[in-house]
């Protein structure tokens, strides 16, 4: 066993523990379920820039979808949250489907404005169709997920406190890796990093550029609707500026900084920018100062990861190749005397 | 109403129009979508309300400068942000186009604060106020203001782009970067200039859009800059001729649509002109639609 899965599996015993622990507070558990929630979310984004080297702005779009999804089933039809799940993935991948379809012919800069174009419609849509959404009012009372044994004449057990979904949120985010490490190791997977190092090159190796990004999209919003309608359940109400731009740069920033393309790194990625978000929110309110501003810090960190480690903190050889390409090393010259 | 919706959406169509060529000017040398120019255009009113009311400059000083202030930050921005990334694969620059697009957002409330503040309107000229009534419309000073300095600022451009030397320059960087190096074209100075002038025009824009609905907050300048992108990008993205035309078409769309079908959906219109427009023709007006090859070697 190598001393990488030694680490994974520690890791992991790590977290099973964590909510055992006599430091550990509600609030702690409710941060450390926050970073398991983004880190589902940056792996789900990782696909498109990470494995197809496309930018995606508009993630926020299909966590909302996702959300919503959950949230308005609970609220009108009591919907088991175990159903939900898979429903939610599937709208999810309903809707990267129909997006990416038509966009994704698009080159880089463009399919990055569109997405953000949906995920800004997307936002309008949720508060503008009261009817549907209840808007701006949002939607309060979201059950939470309950596990329902009475068709065998057990208990009716609903999700209380943080330690349920605490536990919840490993498996998902443990079900996630699982998938994507095997779609890694997979034709898809190959595919699709075939088209981030060279789309004339898997074009002539006979991939279907347009059916692979698809599929990509679909699979990564479907994930992206997974992690919302988590989201939805565990925090019990929804409203629609919950969703805006600033959450898919977030996870945007979560995947760059972690390194594209690296399922390990985003996760890295995910827990070091939520964990930074919490402390500044701390040590800002303690100075008294404006607690939004924490984002001057992301925009600042995203700035300085693409001018000095622009494949990110964990890259991978792919990526940081990539990345490197047309930086050329100066070396310095000595000025030597010349005549004339 | 459709005449005075057609005063309305001119009005703002030229504001668009202004900050659109900013867009496109800076795209059309480095092929980036300079997510930061909307912030500019915020900073721009910042900056003049800082002017009037913390120095007590007249309207009109304040203008000038606001708009050198513009010309300055955008320069700030090239040559602290984009240029190091000159090299660099698009990704990492769009990146960082945002991260500085949320920095100044988030400096501009470190600043100036979050709330919404009004422009000090007593110190505008009194001829902003007169107002005209026709029969379908009403038209007030400020109109005329914006009309004229919106055209002067045009006329400028274009004049400046196809008389002088400097927009011959521009021409060359944005039709070939390396060929224009080997003419003796000095590209890193000409990318810069060509930051200050979009700067300025976009700073000019806020300004007067900050005065007009008297309403100043950090986050102004993502609304408009999305909108302003979408005009330029109607008009066809490089084309400069073309994003004062998408400008002043996605202003009257909107301000139609506003007005006749849904106003709670104004910014969607935007927003769908845009994906319609990317999808379905995506040279615009008078673009020329730029293939990105992915260089294999």
């Amino acid at each position: 066993m190598s001393n990488a899965t030694k680490l994974k599996i520690g890791l992991l015993i790590l977290a099973l523990v964590i909510p055992a622990l006599p430091f550990v507070s509600h609030y702690l558990l409710h941060v450390i379920i926050l970073i398991y929630l983004y880190m589902i979310l940056a792996l789900g984004l990782n696909i498109i820039p990470g494995f197809n080297g496309l930018l995606d702005l508009g993630y926020v779009g299909f966590y909302g979808i996702g959300a919503y999804t959950s949230g308005l089933l609970t609220f009108h039809f009591g919907l088991s949250y175990w159903l939900i799940i898979p429903l939610a993935f599937l709208n999810g991948a309903l809707w990267g489907v129909l997006l990416g379809a038509p966009t994704l012919r698009l080159t880089g800069d463009y399919f990055a404005i569109v997405t953000f174009g949906f995920s800004e419609l997307v936002v309008l849509f949720l508060t503008n169709e009261i009817w549907l959404t209840r808007g701006p009012l949002g939607l309060p009372g979201i059950a939470p997920p309950s596990v329902d044994l009475s068709w065998f004449g057990g208990p009716v057990w609903e999700f209380q406190g943080e330690l349920p979904y605490y536990y919840l949120a490993i498996v998902m985010v443990l079900a996630t890796v699982f998938v994507m490490h095997r779609i890694q190791n997979s034709r898809l997977g190959r595919a699709w990093f075939a088209i981030r190092d060279d789309e004339v090159a898997a074009v002539s190796c006979g991939i279907n550029l347009l059916v692979y990004k698809v599929i990509a999209f679909g699979i990564s919003a479907a994930f992206g609707a997974m992690g919302g309608s988590f989201f939805a359940r565990w925090v019990t109400f929804l409203s629609p500026d919950m969703f805006k731009f600033w959450e898919s740069f977030l996870v945007l920033c979560m995947v760059v900084l972690g390194g594209m393309g690296n399922i390990w790194g985003v996760m890295v990625g995910a827990a070091v920018l939520v964990s930074l978000s919490e402390v500044l929110r701390d040590v800002l309110s303690a100075l008294g100062m404006p607690v939004e501003i924490r984002f001057l810090a992301f925009g600042l960190i995203m700035v300085l990861m693409m001018r000095y480690r622009p494949a990110g903190l964990m890259p991978i050889p792919a990526v940081a190749a990539q990345m490197r390409v047309g930086k050329v090393k100066r070396k310095k010259v000595k000025r030597t005397a010349t005549a004339g | 109403m459709f005449l005075q919706q057609l005063v309305n959406g001119l009005t703002i169509g030229g504001i668009y129009a202004l900050i659109a060529v900013g867009y496109t000017m800076v795209y059309g040398v480095i092929q980036l979508i300079n997510f930061a120019h909307g912030e500019i255009y915020m900073l721009g009113a910042f900056f003049a309300v800082t002017f009037i009311l913390g120095m007590g400059m007249p309207f009109y000083l304040a203008f000038l400068l606001a708009m050198a202030c513009g010309a300055i930050c955008g320069m700030l921005l090239d040559v602290i942000a984009y240029r190091p990334l000159r090299q660099s694969p698009r990704l990492a620059c769009l990146i960082t186009a945002i991260g500085m697009s949320i920095f100044l957002q988030n400096l501009a409330m470190l600043i100036w604060g979050s709330r919404p503040r009004p422009f000090p309107s007593d110190t505008l000229p009194a001829w902003f106020d007169k107002t005209w009534h026709f029969s379908q419309f009403s038209l007030t000073g400020f109109h005329l203001f914006i009309f004229a300095a919106t055209i002067i600022m045009m006329l400028g451009l274009n004049l400046t782009i196809k008389k002088t030397r400097f927009g011959k320059a521009m021409r060359a960087v944005a039709q070939n970067k390396t060929m224009a190096a080997l003419a003796g074209i000095n590209v890193n100075k000409v990318i810069t200039l060509t930051f200050a002038v979009a700067g300025s025009m976009g700073a000019a824009a806020g300004l007067m859009v900050g005065a007009f609905y008297n309403s100043l907050y950090p986050t102004m300048g993502y609304l408009a800059g999305v909108k302003a992108f979408a005009a330029a990008v109607l008009g066809g993205i490089g084309s400069v001729p073309g994003a004062m035309l998408g400008g002043i078409v996605l202003g009257v769309a909107e301000a139609m649509g506003a007005g006749y079908l849904s106003s709670l959906y104004r910014d969607g219109i935007s927003y769908g002109v845009m994906i319609i427009v990317i999808v379905f023709i995506p040279a615009g007006f008078f673009g020329v639609v730029i293939k990105e090859t992915k260089k294999s070697i």
